[in-house]
């Protein structure tokens, strides 16, 4: 009952976020400079030409017609045509996805699993060197600019010692054989995703080694401890139970900053991705493929919230019972 | 300020004592300091401006690369000589002199020529005008008149890539008159190189004069193919070198002058400066120092505003509540779900690149986290004692608001803005790297946009990689160390959320 309303109230967020967006993403047009038509419409173009792709453009209407349609459209994931390609948007969309979704996975899961690694690791070993280590990483993780570390790792593993590929997902042409393709996609994979690992796992450690040492010094460890069991299950049956809430939570709360991320680090490794893709339509002011990529990326941030917001109802039961405040 | 300061009592006096024990703290402080003062000073630290090109070869190295590194032991550093008057030494003067003029308050060089009565045959009149002067056409012609001018360079390095002159020129002399330049190179083996010559009659206004290695032309004179380069090929060996300027005149009745004026000759350096040089030939170690005020002051600057508009809603909706805390704590939660980094790539590139326009919409997407923190904050501080007592007292909301709770907030609020600035920093050093930042100004984003654009990858040139990301590290670390030591000092209890 407490569940499905919190459930319910998660959900109309949610969708008066994806609104606020869409709106957003209409007002774009409105907002920038000159015509939207002035990129496609040559001035040597017949002005029966030009009112016929201002009507394939939907420009004749009242604006607020325009907003409707443009709204109506993005719920049937119809983003228009691209200026510079002439194709619609989804369709290129639809090619670029999987590819972030394999760079974006690899990072992630990888980042996840070293960090909390890590961060359990220096918390069960106390001692100064794993103190430092993790402090350092965090510290690291915060203060050094992602992308510049991905510059240093390219010109290290591309150029010096050129042992990675420099840019791409994949070979062209791609090797035969589906076992070799797929080694040769790993190998395009390593850089950008494990510069990702590199740059991200410190925050993680870091979090969790002090959520590790809060739960270690309460009451029921040391009561643990003093019963005599062994210090591996009181990580593992006592700590680690009570430590779960709160990393997952951090692990979906991070999900919105590295989609976010993806923008940068494909870009760098020319990685065939909706980020990279985002960024080349705004560098040619392709406004429909920008809005189209702006709009799937707020829409994964969205959705990863939405996940966020549910598992922490799940791991914790108090949020269930008391106000909104999920994040 | 105010009187009625319930959690942290804490004179400035009493902050400084606490804050200097911090050893974090005060090394962080010291760096900031440092940073700072290299944004004042920065045009007593370089010689350069950060908008000056051209002042070495492309992707030049650190000159210090010399005395460490082998393999650029000799490599040449710019030379770079403004030929004045001064400059020249007459290697040759029959029938003419070496003199000097002022125009517009430069010094320009005039080879003057006194005048001949011509007694000349018909054919040799209507000889091309423009045709390129050979040298040694005129052997054993005893009307004329030849001016020498040399400038000595003393060359002890490697090759060069490429070398250039430039000067502006023009004549006098009556329309009978015929004159020819002509300017070389005189290797230490004593072999010329005929860079550039053109021939005259009459008067001639203000010509350009350009000498560049790599122009075809110039290949083609010295008869290489457009795959030579003459630069290697003339400065191939380390001695003494002379850059000769020399004129022939046959005279008319009146004295014939030729004015050299911006005379200057260059050999861009494949070593340059503390930091090297980026693809346009403009300094690195300039951009990195000029960089350190733009960071700065975007980073203060829109954490200053985030914070100061976060405060405001946070005590405005936390004091009030009802139905504009309602509404402003959603558009808080909506904002929040936008992904920054995207809307600011969209946005950046819509309102146009300017420093201002980044400033502003770093601070538009980062204030919403001190809007919450101020805003609980202030819901505990609205029940206490003091806030009752003013209210029945008679004092207004924002009395209140401004007199009793702001300064109970700031604290808090001082130390979140701390924390803020890395952040700032880092986001518009990632905008200027994706290449939305103002064109206008060198930043630490801008050069590593430039480094990866324009061949620092290709050319392993990683003095211009590292330098601006550790600028970037160094002054986020600073900051993250003072605002850890604040946040200790100030809030005990909010240490571990930073």
């Amino acid at each position: 009952m407490g569940f499905s309303r919190y459930l319910l109230k998660r959900l109309v967020y949610a969708f008066i976020v994806v609104f606020v967006i869409m709106t957003f993403n209409f007002a774009i047009f409105r907002l920038m400079p000159g015509d939207a038509t002035k990129m496609i419409i040559d001035p040597t173009f017949t002005p029966e030409a030009i009112a016929e792709l201002r009507r394939q453009f939907g420009l004749d209407d009242p604006p607020l017609v325009q907003y409707f349609k443009y709204i109506g459209n993005l719920f049937k994931f119809d983003m228009g045509l691209s200026f510079s390609t002439r194709r619609p948007v989804v369709n290129e969309l639809k090619e670029r996805l999987p590819n972030t979704i394999v760079l974006f996975l690899t990072s992630f899961i990888f980042t996840t699993i070293i960090g909390i690694s890590v961060g359990i690791y220096t918390a069960s070993k106390r001692g100064t060197f794993g103190d430092n280590f993790v402090t350092g990483a965090g510290l690291f993780a915060y203060a050094v600019p992602a992308f510049w570390i991905q510059l240093l790792l390219l010109m290290l593993f591309g150029y010096y010692i050129p042992i990675l590929p420099i840019h791409g997902t994949m070979s062209a042409p791609p090797p035969d054989g589906f076992f070799l393709q797929f080694l040769d996609r790993i190998h395009h994979l390593i850089l950008p995703a494990g510069s990702n690992v590199l740059v991200a796992f410190g925050s993680w450690a870091l979090y969790t080694r002090n959520t590790m040492l809060e739960a270690l010094g309460q009451d029921y460890i040391v009561t643990a401890r003093a019963k005599g069991l062994e210090e591996n299950v009181v990580l593992r049956h006592h700590a680690l139970r009570s430590v779960l809430p709160p990393i997952v939570t951090l692990i979906f709360g991070a999900l919105p900053g590295m989609v976010s991320g993806a923008v940068i680090t494909e870009t760098i490794f020319s990685w065939h991705g909706v980020g990279k893709y985002l960024m080349d339509a705004v560098m040619m002011q392709d406004y429909p493929a920008a809005q189209g990529a702006f709009y799937l990326i707020a829409l994964a941030v969205v959705i990863c919230n939405l996940a966020a917001d549910i598992v922490y109802g799940i791991v914790d039961p108090r949020i269930r019972v008391g106000e909104g405040g999920a994040k | 300020m105010s009187q009625n300061k319930t959690k942290t009592d804490m004179s400035a006096p009493t902050f400084w004592e606490q804050y200097r024990r911090k050893p974090l703290g005060m090394i962080g402080l010291a760096i900031v300091l440092v940073y700072v003062f290299v944004a004042i000073f920065a045009p007593f630290l370089t010689r350069y401006s950060p908008k000056q090109i051209l002042l070495a070869d492309r992707i030049a190295a650190p000159i210090w690369f010399r005395s460490v590194v082998p393999q650029y032991k000799d490599a040449p550093p710019t030379i770079r000589a403004e030929l004045g008057p001064s400059k020249w030494v007459v290697s040759e003067a029959t029938g003419g002199r070496l003199t000097s003029d002022e125009i517009d308050g430069n010094a320009v060089t005039v080879i003057e020529f006194e005048p001949v009565p011509i007694t000349m045959t018909d054919e040799s009149i209507s000889e091309g005008e423009d045709d390129e002067f050979q040298y040694g056409d005129y052997e054993g012609e005893p009307s004329k008149s030849v001016v020498e001018l040399s400038y000595p360079i003393a060359y002890d390095f490697n090759p060069p890539r490429t070398f250039g002159s430039t000067f502006n020129y023009w004549i006098d002399g009556s329309p009978d008159s015929k004159t020819e330049l002509e300017c070389v190179i005189e290797t230490p083996e004593g072999k010329e190189y005929s860079l550039w010559g053109k021939s005259y009659s009459g008067a001639v206004s203000n010509q350009p004069a350009r000498v560049d290695s790599r122009d075809l032309t110039l290949k083609q004179r010295l008869g290489l193919t457009i795959f030579d380069d003459p630069a290697p090929k003339i400065f191939s060996s380390k001695g003494d070198y002379r850059l000769i300027l020399r004129a022939n005149s046959t005279s008319g009745d009146e004295p014939t002058r030729v004015y050299i004026s911006n005379a200057e000759f260059y050999i861009p350096g494949m070593v340059h400066g503390l930091l090297g040089a980026d693809h346009m030939g403009s300094d690195l170690w300039t951009q990195l120092v000029y960089g350190t005020r733009v960071s700065l002051s975007i980073g203060l600057s829109a954490a200053a505003i985030s914070v100061a508009v976060g405060t405001a809603v946070g005590i405005i909706c936390g004091y009030l509540g009802g139905i504009v805390d309602e509404f402003m704590m959603r558009v808080v939660d909506v904002l929040l779900a936008i992904p920054t980094l995207p809307i600011l790539i969209i946005l950046g590139a819509i309102l146009g690149k300017s420093v201002w326009n980044i400033v502003l919409l770093i601070a538009a997407f980062a204030w919403m986290g001190t809007a919450r923190l101020v805003r609980s904050q202030t819901l505990s501080l609205r029940e206490r004692v003091f806030v009752e007592a003013a209210k029945a007292s008679g004092a207004s909301d924002a009395y209140v608001m401004v007199v009793h709770i702001l300064p109970n907030v700031l604290p808090l609020v001082f130390a979140g803005m701390v924390l803020r600035i890395p952040s700032a920093i880092l986001t518009e050093a990632s905008l200027s790297f994706l290449g939305l930042g103002d064109p206008r100004v060198a930043t630490w984003g801008r050069m590593l946009h430039n480094a990866r654009g324009f061949g620092a990858f290709t050319t392993l040139a990683w003095w211009w990689l590292v330098p601006p990301g550790l600028a970037i590290t160094l002054l986020s670390l600073a900051f993250v160390f003072i605002g850890n030591t604040v946040n200790e000092i100030l809030n005990p209890r909010y240490r571990e959320r930073s």
